[in-house]
């Protein structure tokens, strides 16, 4: 089943052309990476996916439901979340509050204006389980901006797996990040992409983790989608080499 | 650490301050008390703004007036036995109002926000003056009857004390809610706000609307306390205090508004008594707070709790 469609979806920034005729099928279950050179359009492309910006025209399906245009707090409620190239946390609060903040949207507390935020049980609950299964556990009492820059995209991560995707995005998870943390940030993409049973797509410079991981890759150019295939077919498409790698990569 | 103990301290403070006066205040003191707790009440429902939810408001002033207007003539026109259902009405008024501005000035970000809410507030402050037919215009509105039992400096204050006490107490209760939490993250992180599925502009608009309900039940009250109003209570100074008050308070502390509003008061009082420059020294007080200690008043007292705190709690954190 195809979880997430893109059928000719067109992109201007002024006189850039930043996503020329993209067409592409996510089936569910999927860990797709998608890498290309800077300036290649990828991000832009999560923005159209998560509804932070809408194609000048074509049309982006989740589940067969046309979603062109939606805004990003719909397509959260249905199950389009995402974490941030630069993590986009509340950085005065403590990690346990970033995730309860979540964990409140997520059950619907949000709008309740006199009750005392501690009274929620299976909110409670909702944190202390993403905070074990994250590794932040022990971490709770920290502020945001105490956290270590790895910590922090772990935490990003979190904040969206609280909220209970169906399609995860993750915008360069390792970006900037120590060797050791990017190696543990390589399985824990992994792990709960099985775990929760996700259809993951991640944005990556890092090859040797794109190539360990991901099921599918597809490469951008120019804002062109130009390959897609397994890491073998990546590898040794003449059109990739040529474009993005300009060696081949091995 | 007794967390209980640390959050209801400053109630606990709250009432013995503003309590104590009942029993121990002259006129004076009753007077300015008065005047404290009412503005206090209007710096505390602007903060749920500014502070908390990281909006700039240049225009308060626009429903503590509405607030006072609504009171002073329908009491003046029905009757003093009158003045109560009117303060219930003041607010229901005031959050009418702000859905209408709020739709048009909340989209707008920052800045533009600000002078926007400055603009209606001006708006409003010119109505008022040029139809004096309806309004009083620059003389206002005197002679504000209120019930018996309110007659008189000191059961005016209690009737306050008590209206002021529950308001504080549902902002209270709202700033540690799960809607205040969604408020603070909006301050903090607006685009993260909408990417957890929330609507960004819904929630300041709430915000926007309870904010203008409470501060104009401070506008009504205030009718009350001299039984007269006057346009100067829409006008953007009156607005200013406010943020500067909040500032000398402390606008990230639930009662940093208070605080401030009492030290302004008391200084413009103590101050204005020996020289006709108070304003002079407040401003100077002023600029000393906020380049020193720009988290205010509270800040300064939590700067030296910690310096304290820190001698003896290594053991707890290693």
């Amino acid at each position: 089943m195809t979880t997430l469609e893109l059928r000719h979806v067109n992109k201007h920034f002024g006189g850039l052309h930043v996503s020329r005729d993209i067409t592409m099928g996510i089936e569910q279950g999927e860990l797709t990476a998608i890498i290309g050179p800077n300036g290649a359009g990828k991000t832009t492309l999560f923005n159209e996916i998560t509804g932070y910006i809408t194609p000048d025209n074509g049309s982006i399906l989740f589940d067969g439901v046309e979603i062109t245009g939606a805004e990003p707090e719909n397509l959260v409620k249905m199950g389009i979340v995402r974490a941030f190239q630069v993590a986009s946390l509340f950085i005065d609060e403590t990690v346990y509050d970033n995730i309860y903040l979540a964990a409140l949207a997520f059950h619907g507390k949000n709008g309740n204006i006199f009750t005392n935020r501690q009274t929620y049980k299976d909110v409670a609950e909702h944190c202390h389980f993403i905070l074990g299964r994250l590794g932040l556990s022990g971490k709770e009492n920290l502020k945001a901006f105490e956290l270590s820059h790895g910590d922090q995209k772990v935490l990003d991560i979190a904040i969206a797996l609280t909220m209970k995707p169906k399609l995860l995005l993750l915008d360069e998870p390792t970006a900037g990040m120590s060797p050791d943390e990017r190696v543990k940030m390589t399985r824990l993409i992994r792990a709960i992409h099985e775990e929760f049973q996700l259809t993951t797509v991640f944005v990556e410079h890092d090859m040797d983790m794109v190539f360990g991981i991901a099921d599918i890759i597809r490469v951008l150019v120019h804002g062109e989608l130009i390959a897609e295939g397994n890491a073998e077919e990546i590898q040794k498409n003449p059109a990739v080499i040529e474009a993005y790698l300009g060696h081949e990569v091995l | 650490m007794n967390n209980k103990l640390v959050t209801m301290a400053p109630w606990l403070a709250y009432f013995l301050i503003f309590g104590s006066l009942v029993f121990a205040g002259g006129d004076h003191t009753i007077h300015i008390a008065s005047q404290v707790i009412i503005l206090g009440l209007f710096a505390i429902a602007f903060n749920v703004l500014f502070g908390t939810t990281g909006l700039l408001s240049f225009g308060q002033a626009i429903f503590y007036g509405l607030g006072a207007y609504i009171t002073g003539m329908m009491a003046k026109s029905f009757g003093g036995d009158f003045f109560v259902w009117a303060l219930l009405i003041a607010p229901v008024a005031a959050i009418t109002l702000s859905v209408l501005l709020g739709a048009l000035s909340l989209r707008l970000s920052d800045v533009y926000f600000t002078m926007l809410t400055l603009a209606f507030a001006q708006l409003v402050w010119g109505i008022c003056v040029k139809w004096s037919s309806f309004t009083g215009g620059d003389d206002g509105i005197q002679a504000i009857p209120k019930p018996e039992l309110l007659a008189g400096g000191l059961n005016y204050y209690i009737f306050s004390f008590i209206i002021v006490t529950v308001c504080i107490y549902l902002l209270w209760r709202l700033d540690r809610s799960p809607f205040g939490a969604v408020l603070k993250g909006i301050r903090q992180n607006p685009t993260r706000i909408s990417f957890i599925g929330l609507n960004v502009f819904r929630h300041k608009l709430l915000a926007y609307m309870i904010s203008s309900g409470f501060t104009a039940v401070a506008g009504g009250l205030y009718a009350g306390i001299d039984k007269s109003i006057h346009p100067d209570m829409f006008v953007w100074t009156m607005s200013g205090s406010i943020i500067l008050m909040t500032i000398l308070g402390g606008m990230r502390s639930f009662f940093g508004p208070l605080i401030g509003v009492a030290i302004f008061i008391l200084l413009e009082d103590v101050i204005g008594r020996s020289t006709q420059y108070w304003s002079f020294v407040i401003g100077a007080i002023m600029i000393t707070v906020v380049l020193l200690f720009p988290k205010g008043v509270v800040g300064i007292s939590r700067h030296f709790a910690g310096l304290f705190a820190k001698k003896g709690g290594q053991l707890d954190n290693p």
